[in-house]
C-alpha cells in the first residue's frame, strides 16, 4: 500500500526505523540527519550513566572549547569589541569535518592562551599604573604639606618639649614666629608615614591611630580630587592621601603596620624637597612608560579580539552543533564486534527516502564499502505525533498544542480551528471599525515580516507569532461588523431601510413612533437594519438577536465538531465508538439542542402578526419539554407535544445506549477472542533495542545474531510492549460512565458556554457607544474656536481609548474566550489528547530554541 | 430585492462557490487545509448571514423611537 500523503489533517504516519551504520562514519551520518531535522532517535543507553558512554570524552572537550569561546565573548563585551552575528538565513555554514573541529579547538586553546596572556599583563601594568598615580599624588599632596608645615617646625618642636603629654592638634593654634624653620623634621626625631587610603575608612583610620597610640601623632590628609579606578574590578574609588607624623621607630612601625591592615597603600617619599621633586620626575617617567606599554598592550588586545569577533558567531554554531551530534551518537548502542553504530529512531514514513538517500549519499562520500543500513521494523509502540506546520498554520497549531498534543493520527484539531477560532472571535468583536484596526496591524506585520522577524521585545514577538491568526480574525471581524452594522458605535445605511416611519395624526416632535414595516416584504438585505440604531428598544432587537445566534452558532460549532468523532472512530477502525458512542450522543444532543435550534428557526420563518397566533417562548418551551412532557402552554405548531414527547423519549434511550453498548461490546469480543484459544501472553520476542527491560545486554546480542548473512536484515517480530493491558470490564464500564455523564451534562453546559458569544459582543458594543458618548461625541456638537480645540482633543482621546481598550482589551477578552470555546466546547467532542509530540533531531531547532546563541545570531 | 426567497439565493450561491473553492483549491499537501477552511468559512458566513437575515423576517417588535426629526417622518427612509 502506497503510503498516504502527509496532510494538516492528521499526523503524518511514523515508522519506527533502525540504522546500522558502520562506526567511522557515525559523526557524518549523525551531522546529515541533523541536518535532515527528520528522526528523532531513542536512547539505547539509558541505563547507562552519562559519564560512562562512549563520546563523553568529544564532549568534555567541546564544553572545553564551547568555555573559551564564551572567554572570548566576555572579554570582547568588556573591550566592547561588537560581534560579527551570523545570519544563518543568508549564509550557511558547511559541516566541519573532524580535523576541522580539532584545528578549531587547537586554535580556540591558543587563542584562550594568548588573550589570558594579555589580559594578564594588562591588569598587572593597569596595577603598577595605579599605584605611581597614588604615589604621584602622594608626593604632590604630602609635598605641598611640607613646604607649609616647614614654617611651624619650631612652635611643634615647643609644644613637645613643654608637655610631652599634650594632644598635637590642640595646640596648633598657638603659632608663635619660628626663626629656625630651616631646620628638618629629622632632627627632632620625628618620623613620618605618607599614603593613600580610601576615603569612606578615613573616619575608622583616624580613630584606631589615635586609640592605639594614644593620641601620639600629628595627622594631615587630603582628598585626592579625581577619582582612581580599581584595576581588578574597573570601579572608580575616591581616596585620601594622608601623612603621619610621630615619634620614635617603634611607633611608626605601628602606623606602617595599622595603614596596611586597613587597606592603606604606603609610599615612601623624601622629606627634602629636592628629593621629592626628583622622585617626582621619575615618578612621572615611570608612569609615562607604563602608559605607553599599557597602550600597546590594549591595542594588541583589542586587535585580537576584533579579529577573533569575526568569526567568534560561526564557531560557537559549529560546536554546539557538533556538542549535539555527539550526545546523539551517546544515544546510539555500539557493536563492537562489528564495529557499527545501531540506531533507533522514529521519522515519518513518507520521508523514509529521503533518510535513505542521505545515508547513502554519506556512505559513499566517504568511500566505504560497507552500506549504511536503513531497516523499518514493526513495533505496537504508540508512535510520536508529527503535525507539519507552514508559516500559516504555526499559529493555530500553537494554541491548539497549548492544550495538548493530539493522538497519532487522530483529526488534527488545528484544522477547524483555523477558521472556527477567528470566526467566533469575530461575533465577539464585531465593529467594522475595529476590524479594519485589526486588519491594517495585521497586514503590516506580514508585509514588514523579514525585518520584524528581528525584533526581540517579548510582547511584540508574541503578536508577531500570531500575526496569521489576527489577520484572519480582522477579515472575519470585518464581516461581522458590517453584518452588526457597526462602524465605531455608528451605523452604515449602505441600504434602504425595511422599516418606515409614518405620521400619525396629532403627531409632535419629541412623541415616541414606531416604525412600520414597508409594504412590500422588502427586507434588509446584508446586515442588521440601521434603522434600529438609536432606537430605545434596540437592545431588546439586538439582544434577541445575538442570544439566538449564539445558540445556534454553537450547535453548529458542536455538531460539527461531534462529526470528527466518527472520523476519528472510522479512522481508528473501532466500529463500537461509532454505534456505542457517536450515534447515541449525536442522537441525544440533536433531540435536544437540534430540535430547540429547528424551533428558533421555525419561529423567524413564521409571520406572527398575520397568523394573529402568540408566539411562545422558546425558553419556557424547552424547559417545559421536559418538566411537563406532553403538555404545552403555548403553540408553536401543530402536534408539538407529541415531537416533544417522541424526541425527549428518544433522548434519553440513548442514555442507556451510551452507558452500556460498548463496554458489553468489548466484554464479548474479549471472550469471544479468548474462547478461540487466543491468550494475551508476551510470547513473541522483542524487536526494538530499547524497551527499557533489563535485557540490554541480551537484546545487543541478539542483534548481531539477527543478521542474516544475506543482506544484514534484522528479524523482526511484531512485540507485545509493556502497555497491553487485560481487558478489565470494570474499568471500561466506569471510564464509559463518566463518559457518559460527562457527554449529557456537557451537551447543556456547552450550549449555555456559547452564550459568551452574546454577551460579548453586547459589551463589545456598548463600549463602543460610550466612549463614543464620552469623548468624541459630545465635542462635535459644540461650535466655534472651543468646539474646534475640543474636536482635535476629543479625537485623540477617542482614538487612542479605542485602540487601547476596545481593539487591544476587548480584542484579547474575546480571543480568550474564542480559545476557551474551541479548547473545552469543540475539542472535548473529539480529541483525545493523549499523543506525544515528536521532536526530531535538528540543528535548526537547537539553534532556534538554544538561549546562548541567541547573542551571535542575527 | 430581498424578499424571503433571498435564502434560497444565498444558499445557491455559498453552493457554488464551495464548489469552486473545492476544485479550485491549489494542489498538494495543503489541498486539505484550503478546502476545509474556505469552505468552512464560506459557510460560516453564510450562517450568520442567514441568522440576521431570519431574525429580521419577521420582526416581533419594531424600532422605536421618541427623538425623531420633523423632515423624517412621512418619508420612506
Amino acid at each position: 500500500m502506497a503510503p498516504r500523503r502527509d496532510t494538516p489533517f492528521r499526523s503524518a504516519e511514523m515508522s519506527m526505523v533502525q540504522l546500522y551504520v558502520s562506526n567511522e562514519i557515525g559523526r557524518e551520518v549523525v551531522t546529515a540527519l541533523g541536518e535532515l531535522g527528520l528522526c528523532q532517535f531513542r536512547d539505547l543507553n539509558a541505563d547507562v550513566s552519562a559519564f560512562q558512554r562512549t563520546f563523553t570524552q568529544e564532549i568534555r572537550r567541546l564544553d572545553n572549547v564551547e568555555r573559551q569561546l564564551r572567554y572570548f565573548y566576555a572579554q570582547m563585551e568588556k573591550a566592547g569589541i561588537p560581534l560579527r552575528k551570523l545570519d544563518l538565513d543568508a549564509e550557511k555554514l558547511a559541516s566541519p569535518s573532524t580535523s576541522e573541529i580539532d584545528e578549531l579547538a587547537e586554535r580556540a586553546q591558543k587563542l584562550e592562551q594568548r588573550i589570558s596572556a594579555l589580559n594578564d599583563s594588562y591588569e598587572t601594568l593597569k596595577k603598577r599604573e595605579g599605584d605611581l598615580t597614588e604615589w604621584r599624588w602622594v608626593l604632590r599632596e604630602a609635598g605641598s604639606f611640607f613646604d607649609r608645615a616647614h614654617g611651624n617646625v619650631d612652635e611643634i618642636r615647643a609644644s613637645t618639649d613643654e608637655q610631652d603629654d599634650a594632644p598635637l592638634l590642640s595646640d596648633m593654634e598657638q603659632a608663635t614666629s619660628a626663626p629656625d624653620a630651616e631646620r628638618s623634621f629629622s632632627g627632632m626625631n620625628i618620623g613620618f608615614v605618607a599614603g593613600v587610603i580610601n576615603r569612606d575608612r578615613v573616619a575608622a583610620f583616624e580613630r584606631i591611630l589615635w586609640r592605639t597610640l594614644r593620641g601620639n601623632l600629628y595627622m594631615n590628609q587630603s582628598e585626592i580630587p579625581e577619582p582612581l579606578i580599581d584595576p581588578t574590578n574597573n570601579e572608580a574609588i575616591q581616596k585620601n592621601v594622608f601623612v603621619i607624623f610621630a615619634h620614635g621607630k617603634e611607633i611608626l612601625s605601628k602606623i606602617r603596620k595599622i595603614s596596611e591592615s586597613m587597606g592603606a597603600d604606603v609610599y615612601n617619599v623624601d622629606e627634602n624637597s629636592d628629593l621629592r621633586r626628583e622622585q617626582i620626575h621619575e615618578v612621572n617617567n615611570r608612569l609615562e612608560d607604563v602608559q605607553n606599554v599599557l597602550r600597546n598592550t590594549q591595542a594588541t588586545l583589542e586587535a585580537e579580539l576584533t579579529q577573533i569577533s569575526q568569526s567568534l558567531a560561526p564557531w560557537t554554531v559549529l560546536i554546539a552543533k557538533e556538542k549535539a551530534v555527539y550526545s546523539t551518537l551517546n544515544m546510539l548502542s555500539y557493536d563492537s564486534a562489528r564495529r557499527t553504530l545501531i540506531a533507533e529512531a522514529w521519522c515519518p514514513t513518507n520521508d523514509m527516502p529521503l533518510i535513505r538517500s542521505t545515508l547513502q549519499d554519506v556512505t559513499n562520500r566517504a568511500g566505504l564499502s560497507v552500506p549504511s543500513i536503513v531497516n523499518e521494523i514493526k513495533t505496537s509502540k504508540k508512535p510520536p505525533t508529527y503535525l507539519k506546520t507552514n508559516k500559516f498554520t504555526e499559529g493555530f497549531q500553537t494554541i491548539v498544542n497549548a492544550y495538548g498534543t493530539a493522538t497519532y493520527q487522530e483529526v488534527n484539531p488545528a484544522l477547524p480551528v483555523i477558521v472556527t477560532f477567528p470566526f467566533l472571535f469575530a461575533v465577539m468583536f464585531g465593529d467594522l471599525g475595529h476590524a479594519i484596526i485589526m486588519l491594517t496591524a495585521a497586514l503590516a506585520m506580514i508585509y514588514w515580516e523579514k525585518s520584524l522577524k528581528k525584533v526581540s521585545f517579548e510582547l511584540f514577538a508574541m503578536i508577531f507569532y500570531g500575526r496569521y491568526i489576527a489577520l484572519v480574525m480582522a477579515v472575519f471581524s470585518v464581516f461581522t461588523g458590517l453584518m452588526y452594522n457597526d462602524i465605531f458605535s455608528k451605523s452604515m445605511t449602505l441600504w434602504k431601510s425595511a422599516w418606515e416611519y409614518e405620521r400619525p395624526e396629532h403627531w409632535s416632535e419629541g412623541d415616541a413612533l414606531e416604525a412600520h414595516l414597508n409594504p412590500h416584504g422588502y427586507r434588509y438585505p446584508f446586515g442588521l437594519d440601521w434603522a434600529w440604531h438609536g432606537t430605545e428598544n434596540n437592545l431588546l432587537f439586538t439582544n434577541s438577536y445575538k442570544m439566538k445566534m449564539s445558540i445556534i452558532l454553537g450547535w453548529a460549532h458542536m455538531t460539527y465538531s461531534l462529526c470528527f468523532s466518527y472520523i476519528n472512530a472510522r479512522h481508528f477502525k473501532k466500529p463500537i465508538d461509532i454505534w456505542g458512542n457517536f450515534i447515541p450522543g449525536m442522537i441525544f444532543f440533536q433531540s435536544i439542542f437540534g430540535y430547540l435550534v429547528v424551533c428558533i428557526i421555525y419561529k423567524w420563518s413564521v409571520d406572527w402578526q398575520a397568523s394573529g397566533r402568540n408566539p411562545p417562548g422558546l425558553l419556557n418551551m424547552l424547559i417545559y419539554m421536559f418538566l411537563q412532557p406532553g403538555k404545552l402552554d403555548e403553540r408553536l405548531y401543530a402536534g408539538q407535544e407529541y415531537v416533544q414527547s417522541i424526541l425527549l423519549l428518544l433522548a434519553f434511550v440513548q442514555v442507556p445506549i451510551l452507558l452500556f453498548l460498548k463496554p458489553f461490546y468489548l466484554r464479548w469480543e474479549n471472550s469471544k477472542t479468548r474462547a478461540r484459544g487466543y491468550r494475551g501472553l508476551g510470547e513473541t520476542s522483542r524487536v526494538s533495542a530499547l524497551d527499557g527491560d533489563d535485557e540490554t545486554e541480551a537484546l545487543a546480542n541478539g542483534h548481531g545474531n539477527s543478521f542474516d548473512e544475506d543482506g544484514g536484515v534484522a528479524m523482526i517480530s511484531q512485540d507485545i510492549d509493556e502497555d497491553h493491558e487485560e481487558f478489565e470490564f470494570g474499568e471500561v464500564m466506569i471510564h464509559q460512565i463518566i463518559h457518559t455523564i460527562e457527554f449529557c451534562l456537557n451537551c447543556v453546559s456547552h450550549t449555555a458556554s456559547y452564550l459568551r458569544l452574546w454577551a460579548l459582543s453586547l459589551a463589545h458594543q456598548q463600549l463602543s457607544v460610550v466612549l463614543w458618548d464620552m469623548t468624541l461625541g459630545p465635542c462635535l456638537a459644540r461650535g466655534g474656536v472651543l468646539g474646534v480645540f475640543m474636536i482635535v482633543v476629543g479625537f485623540y482621546l477617542w482614538f487612542f481609548l479605542t485602540i487601547a481598550i476596545l481593539v487591544c482589551m476587548e480584542g484579547t477578552s474575546a480571543m480568550l474566550h474564542s480559545l476557551r470555546l474551541a479548547w473545552v466546547e469543540s475539542f472535548s467532542k473529539f480529541a483525545e489528547f493523549a499523543g506525544w509530540p515528536f521532536a526530531p533531531f535538528s540543528f535548526s531547532t537547537l539553534i532556534e530554541e538554544s538561549e546562548e546563541l541567541k547573542n551571535y545570531l542575527e | 430585492m430581498a424578499q424571503g426567497y433571498s435564502i434560497v439565493i444565498g444558499l445557491l450561491v455559498i453552493v457554488a462557490l464551495s464548489a469552486a473553492a473545492w476544485f479550485l483549491s491549489p494542489k498538494g499537501e495543503n489541498q486539505v487545509l484550503w478546502r476545509s477552511s474556505l469552505i468552512l468559512a464560506i459557510v460560516s458566513c453564510y450562517l450568520m448571514w442567514l441568522i440576521t437575515f431570519l431574525a429580521q423576517l419577521h420582526p416581533l417588535i419594531a424600532p422605536r423611537r421618541s427623538n425623531l426629526r420633523e423632515e423624517f417622518v412621512g418619508h420612506s427612509i
